[in-house]
């Protein structure tokens, strides 16, 4: 643990609450949710579809705004209002790669302008030489021809335009990377690929990421910790190997038990967990955010907290 | 064969890389698609003819479109050899006053719609786009269009002088709006996509959002809401000389004359006839070939 406390934390998460209005009824995506990343690591948020995960990485990002908690960047704030050189810095240094490469980038503009886009909202060149070598280099980076920047968007497959969207968040050569659910619209094939390129420019870049996915096999491979997140609320936080080898939360179990196993005989035979919230006894006594065991955290009441630990 | 005949050639991860090239250019698409329609590329010449002609005819001919005759057989003159749309009630030749009429008529026309286009895109594309702006704007719209459009354009014709810059006035200071209104609702259809979220992430500064992601997505919207300005300025103006109320009568526009070739449609019909016949071409193509290009400058529709 005394190691642990002595690592840098680069983005910190405090009680953040997102709240949507639909029509006069209010909505939290996002519930009270903490949690701090260190510099370096991979930290991964896990979670069914509607759980608050891309809501997180959006406020994060400032698309949605917080209405309640805070986000601290290297100590600052960000959550709320930015002087200009301070939005400048956060945007300089945290980007973000989206989910969907066939939605996220603008169909009627050229890969050079698309990559470019951040040099130029922050004059991040001193001529056009310059700007196109940035572009050529970074092009080169994610394994793109630098011939490219010519192109359309659509003139590409999607792995590669993936891989013009992580240009454009690399090119502002940022130390921490929101990747949300960054290979879930891909290829089956073509997901490694971009996954060791992420690794790969994690270790060349010296970067942090926040990773998002709803596949557990695949957050297994990549990260060093990993958040659980359900219905807006963190249920469970551990590092990788821990949390895949003592998970506490029943909603982690399932999670672990859907994971499809490769070989058809045990996939058979494979006990299927589905969480049912109403184990839960919560009338009373809130849940609490416990430590269960070093670094590993649990959204428990005492008496779960007991039986989970027990076991 | 042998298998010497073959060699394994070297991998190379840039050559997997390397897709078709297309060379895509969307204006040269845009303009391919168009002239793939007959229809569209015919309506195109003759109205370019048109227009050419009309805006040129000052310069090729010399007949001067005000010159009254003081013979009375000159008067109200059928179409011959020397008149070739008969003269008027006043001598004056038709065939010249047509074209006079067409080139204010467009002039006017072309005017409109850029002030209303112009306006209407950069007003509607920030209503969209600014979610703090709907509710105002949505008010100036419900205020604007509320007051019926010929109450508003006799009431702004009396108050200010009978002109060119006045109709210009009245009919884009209402016109605006429902093109604002139109931008509008494509802009927000576009606004939350993945790409502007991309951009805000980017911190890229509002002017340069609408710029960059939001109006070139507008361009066929905007060529097709140009393309129906045209020809309803063109008609406003008509009905506006019509009724008494468009440009003085010592202009020569289409609206005059047909002003003036109503109160003799009985006797002399061709006075009435001609000018209505070239408004109708240059209003039904202005419209039709807008339409068209409108189409042809969606990417759906590129080849």
């Amino acid at each position: 643990m005394a190691a642990e406390d002595k690592r840098e934390i680069l983005l910190e998460v405090k009680n953040l609450t997102v709240d949507f209005k639909l029509g006069r009824r209010k909505f939290s995506a996002v519930d009270d949710v903490s949690f701090h990343i260190y510099k370096g690591e991979t930290f991964s948020l896990v979670g069914e579809s509607g759980s608050g995960k891309t809501t997180v990485s959006r406020a994060i990002m400032g698309i949605h705004q917080a209405s309640q908690g805070d986000i601290l960047y290297k100590g600052e704030s960000v959550s709320g209002n930015m002087t200009g050189s301070q939005e400048r810095k956060f945007r300089q240094s945290v980007q973000m790669i989206f989910q969907d490469p066939m939605a996220s980038l603008n169909e009627r503009a050229k890969v050079d302008y698309i990559v470019s886009e951040g040099l130029y909202n922050f004059k991040l060149f001193k001529g056009e030489k310059e700007r196109k070598a940035k572009v050529e280099r970074t092009l080169r980076k994610v394994g793109l021809l630098p011939d490219f920047a010519s192109r359309f968007p659509h003139e590409f497959s999607g792995g590669q335009r993936q891989r013009i969207g992580i240009a454009r968040a690399l090119i502002m050569e940022p130390e921490f990377l929101v990747a949300d659910e960054p290979i879930s619209a891909l290829d089956v094939s073509i997901r490694a690929q971009i996954l060791n390129l992420l690794n790969k420019l994690k270790k060349e870049e010296d970067l942090t990421y926040l990773f998002i996915a709803h596949d557990l096999s695949v957050v297994r491979l990549i990260s060093d910790r990993i958040a659980v997140i359900y219905k807006g609320k963190i249920v469970e936080l551990a590092e990788s190997e821990e949390l895949f080898r003592r998970p506490l939360h029943p909603y982690t179990k399932g999670l672990l038990s859907a994971i499809p196993l490769p070989d058809p005989e045990s996939e058979k035979n494979k006990n299927l967990l589905i969480y049912d919230p109403s184990i839960h006894d919560y009338d009373k006594v809130p849940p609490s955010w416990c430590e269960a065991y070093p670094g590993h955290w649990v959204l428990a009441d005492e008496r779960e907290l007991d039986l989970w630990r027990r076991r | 064969m042998s298998d010497d005949a073959f060699t394994f050639a070297p991998w190379n991860p840039e050559a997997a890389e390397e897709t078709g090239y297309s060379h895509y250019s969307y204006w040269r698409s845009t303009f391919r698609t168009f002239i793939k329609n007959r229809l569209s590329l015919t309506l195109l010449i003759i109205m370019g003819v048109l227009v050419l002609f009309s805006l040129l005819y000052p310069v090729l001919a010399s007949v001067d479109p005000n010159k009254v005759a003081l013979d009375s057989s000159l008067w109200n003159r059928r179409p011959d050899f020397a008149h070739i749309f008969g003269t008027d009630g006043l001598g004056r030749d038709i065939w010249a006053r047509t074209w006079y009429g067409t080139r204010t008529s467009i002039l006017l026309a072309f005017t409109i719609a850029f002030f209303d286009v112009g306006i209407g895109v950069v007003a509607g594309a920030l209503w969209g786009y600014v979610r703090k702006s709907d509710q105002i704007m949505t008010e100036i719209y419900n205020v604007i269009t509320n007051i019926p459009s010929t109450v508003y354009l006799i009431l702004l014709s009396y108050i200010m002088k009978p002109g060119f810059w006045t109709i210009v006035i009245a009919m884009s200071s209402r016109g605006w709006i429902t093109i604002a209104r139109f931008i509008r609702n494509k802009v927000i259809s576009l606004r939350e996509s993945e790409y502007n979220v991309a951009s805000r992430c980017l911190g890229t500064p509002l002017n340069r959002i609408l710029g960059k992601n939001i109006i070139p997505f507008l361009v066929s919207i905007i060529i097709m809401q140009t393309a129906l300005t045209i020809p309803y300025s063109i008609g406003a103006e008509v009905f506006l000389g019509f009724i008494g109320l468009g440009l003085p009568l010592d202009t020569v526009s289409l609206g005059n004359m047909v002003n003036q070739g109503r109160s003799n449609f009985m006797l002399y019909p061709f006075q009435l006839t001609w000018p209505t016949v070239i408004l109708a071409v240059i209003t039904v193509s202005f419209y039709i070939v807008g339409n068209k290009f409108a189409d042809a400058s969606d990417p759906k529709n590129h080849l």
